[in-house]
């Protein structure tokens, strides 16, 4: 599978953060319950024709799900669990059942190893990074300026709908040591850039960089949304009550924010997890496999025809999400 | 801090009102002339790739390899735009990808819409079933699905149609998180009301719903159609003969090589292919601010 | 309760279903085949053909004089990009959706093939018209499928006029002295790095591999059943390799995606080992005049003479084809010399016919010429569908041979164990 793939859990979105534009509402994510309503009698026909007409809303989605995605997930899923390669793909059936053999196969696998590290290391410091650059921009954009304010929203959203290949033309030459943008900035400043591409301790900060220049539009736009509600009498009650801007920033601002700083993160987080376009089109994954990521790693399996191996490295990363994503929701749940 | 009466007084406020006025209490407007520099300054080191890019789209393929990069072209033209326009069809391919992009993006905002209603309103048995499916899909990487998927699609006699490269996508999960997520922000009461006028449920969601979803929908929509008019692997596998083609597929037909890559036509044609998503957003991007804020964040 | 009978019930379908599965137990190879003969006389009918980037869209105008040639028959050409080439065929086979005949990257045939989805070339076709290396590229398990289309290979690039201040007329014919020159290079005329060579990483094996076979290095041993990278000979090359990083003469630290042709025009790396579309590239950066400051000339010699890697693409008929007989006969068409010299003029692609280098076309440019008596003794490796993987590994020990100085005899040895547990996936 190339670049570009267009492809995540949802398959509309670019594998970077799908930008979502609403943050959870109240008990973040747990279903409200339907007014209560007693069964039997006129109100048991009216429960049943909210069941009804539940159904109807939900049929195209079923039968789309149904039909294109849950066949795909379990055919794959059973295949991670035998030995299948690419030419075994015309007779699915006609291959051996090894159980766990590809997990721990991928568990064990140094260069698989290696991708996790690099993901974590990808995940832990580049989503910050790209989150504190989104809500600097949307705080400064939001209270900060009065005027140009469109301008500014556009400017930084650009990097977000601008092609990756594109952006790896421009990137490259921005890193090139020496002569690219970026070291030459430094070297005004008397600093001697690295060479970022070429050296295996810069070339990960580079992709962090990068990513974080091509995703914090998309957060930063949810943030500027979730700063706009927080009702400007909240903020003139604790200016009278003699609050600076810091201390309302932090007992005011931030509270209100936390759902939306909770969805930001957990579609941040995921399609971090499974950053690939970076590293594919600037690195290879080099050098020396430091910037070979989970999803690289298993992109390259299937590429190489090792289905069973490369469906089970995926639900592993599946795994990870699911497990990183619980833990968002329960850090940031609401404690009210 | 209680969590019911922030949406309230966000929503009572009139759409596109001035925010910054909130932050500003006590302070000059005029008095930030730092933060605009600062924000100017954050601005160009964004934009500058950008624009390196769109100004690249004018040079030779030559000048655009030499090291250390130029900024303005040495010698401007559009040869790499006429050698675009006159090879590629290119009618044909922009229609090909604004078709896909509008019926998926009409499609996602109707459905998603929808089966977000169900689960954040409604009651009913399965309803558990249906959001842990949406959510799995959320998260599943796609790579590990996309070989089945296109069997699957092949064995429908969908390949080589504009039906096969769609149809697949037509209900995202993620807008269906979406939708959910924003219609639960709504007050329940609405639906009372609706069910007291004795309007049927159906229409309860036609007619009081979803026109308050609009913002939300603006919002649904731009991410939509900015995921399908840049997806590339999709259409390049559906699609058997080139008239199926869409642009990011064109695109790359005439840039990349077996050994080597057309830098000047590639810039050219991703200049060309942001254009609609520019216009997309800039059209919606009232809409889209707006939406964000009026859906109830606490 | 329910749910608990769900559960069972989920469980049991899948056990069943798991028990259903198995590998029936021939798999074997199955001996060399030939296509059965195409018959005579003109195609009819119509054909559905692939082919990938810049020749895609070339191939329809050649094509019109085999259509003007053959009334009943008409030829759809459908161009795809390169990047995700491999993965569009792969699933095409996969769901069974190939055309009748398409463009092949030499280096897919393995996986190809390995899936049954080839369909091996007819006798009537004499393999002997093709150069030996590029003919090699279409035997997978000894049979041929399809020909080879166009070729290129790789040779040394020099700035002649730079070597001319560090010494030397031409490159030395032998690897001690290409080293030389290189070094001559830097201390002569100026040079940051005296040879562009690729530090490891995906694709380095292309690199390394022209001197390890001009050593006599054979991938295959035990008569091509098992991958051979422990070999004196690969030591040798590795070894030969990795001193030009650590003697400083070529850049370790240089990033994944090559600078070559501006370092070429500005002298800053002013040799490097690459393939005939270089010559474009470096003119196009190096300007008006510039074809005069540089040169080609072949890969030095080790101890089995001179040889590269050939590569290019191949053409292949598919199984599936309902139309075989007329697929097969725009590939003859293709092969014979007057339509590849026609090819090569429109494209620039080199033919992969021997005679066709007679034409005065392809004898009046010297540096093609070089090219060209590369051609005939330059290798290709073994088509295995396991061969990418595998290589993979060497790419990654490669890395680390050239970047950290790791022992090259311990690093082979590694790429071995991995190549003998993974199998040439016969």
């Amino acid at each position: 599978m190339s670049a570009q793939t267009g492809m995540t859990g949802s398959p509309a979105g670019p594998v970077t953060p799908v930008p979502a534009g609403l943050p959870s509402g109240p008990g973040n994510g747990s279903t409200r319950q339907g007014s209560a309503r007693p069964s039997g009698g006129p109100a048991g026909r009216g429960r049943r024709a909210e069941t009804r007409a539940a159904w109807v809303l939900a049929l195209p989605f079923c039968i789309l799900f149904l039909a294109f995605t849950a066949w795909p997930v379990i055919q794959s899923f059973f295949m991670s669990f035998t030995d299948t390669k690419a030419k075994d793909l015309k007779h699915p059936f006609s291959v051996n059942v090894i159980g766990l053999d590809n997990y721990t196969k991928a568990l064990s696998d140094p260069i698989f190893r290696k991708s996790a590290v690099n993901t974590a290391y990808f995940v832990l410091i580049g989503m910050p990074l790209t989150l504190v650059m989104a809500l600097a921009a949307a705080v400064a954009l939001d209270k900060g300026i009065s005027r140009f304010r469109a301008v500014f929203r556009l400017g930084f959203y650009l990097p977000v709908i601008t092609s990756i290949v594109a952006v790896a033309v421009v990137w490259r030459f921005l890193l090139q040591d020496p002569g690219g943008l970026i070291n030459t900035a430094l070297g005004w400043v008397g600093i001697d850039g690295p060479n970022w591409l070429g050296d295996p301790k810069w070339s990960m900060p580079a992709l962090i960089m990068m990513a974080a220049w091509r995703n914090f539009g998309t957060a930063m736009i949810i943030f500027l949304a979730g700063l706009q509600s927080v009702p400007a009498e909240l903020h003139e009650a604790a200016a009278i009550d003699g609050a600076g801007v810091w201390q309302r920033f932090r007992n005011v601002t931030m509270p209100l924010l936390r759902p939306t700083l909770l969805f930001v993160m957990v579609t941040t987080a995921i399609g971090y997890l499974q950053f690939f376009e970076e590293p594919y089109v600037m690195t290879q994954g080099g050098p020396l496999n430091s910037t070979m990521s989970l999803t690289y790693a298993t992109f390259n399996q299937f590429g190489f025809g090792n289905y069973g191996l490369a469906a089970a490295m995926s639900y592993i990363i599946f795994v990870v999400i699911a497990i990183v994503t619980a833990v968002q929701f329960r850090l940031l749940r609401e404690r009210s | 801090m209680s969590v019911d009466t922030a949406p309230r007084l966000a929503r009572t406020r009139p759409p596109g009102a001035s925010a910054p006025q909130s932050g500003m209490v006590g302070s000059h407007h005029g008095g930030r002339w730092w933060l605009y520099l600062i924000l100017v300054i954050a601005l160009v080191a964004v934009v500058a790739p950008f624009v390196w890019m769109v100004l690249g789209s004018f040079k030779s393929d030559g000048e655009l390899q030499q090291i250390p990069p130029t900024w303005w072209p040495q010698s401007a033209s559009l040869d790499n735009y006429t050698h675009l326009f006159t090879q590629l069809n290119f009618k044909q391919f922009f229609a090909n990808s604004a078709i896909v992009a509008v019926v998926v993006t009409v499609g996602n905002l109707l459905f998603c819409s929808m089966l977000g209603y169900a689960l954040a309103m409604l009651d009913f048995k399965g309803k558990r079933v249906i959001f842990i499916a949406v959510m799995t899909t959320l998260m599943i990487p796609g790579v590990v699905t996309f070989v089945p998927l296109f069997v699957l699609v092949a064995n429908a006699g969908l390949v080589d149609t504009l039906p096969g490269i769609f149809l697949p996508f037509l209900v995202a999960p993620f807008g269906v998180f979406l939708m959910r997520q924003f219609i639960i922000g709504l007050p329940k009461d609405l639906l009372d009301a609706g069910r007291v006028d004795g309007a049927g449920e159906l229409r309860i969601f036609a007619q009081i719903i979803l026109p308050l979803c609009g913002p939300a929908l603006a919002t649904l929509g731009i991410l939509t159609f900015l995921g399908s008019w840049n997806n590339f692997l999709w259409p390049l596998v559906v699609a058997q003969s080139e008239e199926k083609y869409t642009l990011p597929v064109a695109l790359a037909l005439y840039s990349t090589g077996q050994n080597s890559t057309n830098y000047g036509l590639l810039l050219a044609g991703a200049t060309v292919v942001i254009i609609p998503i520019l216009a997309v957003f800039l059209i919606f991007q009232r809409r889209f601010i707006e939406g964000i804020a009026t859906t109830g964040i606490k | 309760m329910r749910r608990t009978t769900i559960t069972v019930a989920c469980m049991t379908a899948a056990a069943l279903t798991m028990t259903a599965c198995g590998r029936s137990a021939d798999n074997g190879g199955a001996a060399a085949q030939t296509g059965a003969a195409v018959s005579t006389g003109a195609a009819k009918g119509n054909l559905t053909m692939w082919a990938m980037g810049a020749e895609g869209d070339k191939l329809p105008e050649l094509i019109k004089d085999f259509e003007t040639a053959n009334p009943g028959l008409t030829v759809k050409v459908t161009a795809i990009p390169w990047n995700a080439a491999h993965d569009k065929f792969m699933t095409a086979v996969t769901a069974n959706k190939t055309p009748d005949l398409a463009m092949v990257g030499t280096t897919w045939m393995g996986e190809l093939a390995g899936s049954d989805a080839l369909d091996p070339t007819p006798s009537q076709i004499d393999k002997s018209a093709f150069f030996d290396g590029a003919q090699k590229t279409t035997e997978v398990g000894g049979t041929s499928f399809g020909i080879p289309w166009y070729v290129e290979t790789r040779v040394v690039f020099y700035r002649s006029d730079l070597a001319k201040k560090a010494g030397f007329d031409t490159v030395p014919s032998d690897q001690a002295g290409l080293k030389e020159m290189a070094k001559a290079m830097q201390t002569k005329a100026g040079a940051k790095w005296g040879l562009g060579l690729q530090a490891g990483g995906t694709g380095s094996w292309q690199s390394l591999m022209p001197f390890a076979w001009s050593n006599g290095a054979d991938l295959t041993k035990d008569g091509g059943k098992a991958y051979n990278f422990d070999s004196p000979q690969m030591l040798e090359s590795m070894k030969y390799y990795q001193s030009y990083f650590t003697d400083g003469i070529s850049d370790k630290a240089a990033p994944a995606t090559p600078t070559t042709e501006p370092d070429f025009a500005s002298g800053k790396v002013p040799m490097f080992i690459s393939g005939p579309w270089e010559m474009s590239g470096v003119e196009k950066v190096g300007g008006a005049g510039f074809k005069d400051k540089y040169n080609v000339a072949p890969i030095p010699a080790g101890s089995a003479g001179s040889s590269s890697f050939v590569g290019g693409s191949n053409l292949a008929v598919f199984k599936s084809t309902q139309n075989r007989d007329a697929a097969w006969k725009l590939v003859q068409w293709l092969a014979q010399p007057d339509v590849q010299a026609k090819w090569y003029t429109m494209s620039t692609d080199l033919p992969s016919v021997k005679s066709a280098w007679q034409d005065p076309k392809l004898t009046s440019d010297k540096k093609l010429a070089v090219f060209g008596k590369q051609l005939e003794t330059a290798k290709a490796p073994p088509s295995f569908s396991t061969w990418e993987q595998v290589v993979a590994n060497l790419d990654t020990e490669l890395e680390k041979v050239t970047k950290t100085g790791a022992d090259p005899a311990a690093a082979l040895k590694t790429v071995q164990q991995q190549a003998d547990s993974v199998g040439t996936g016969q």
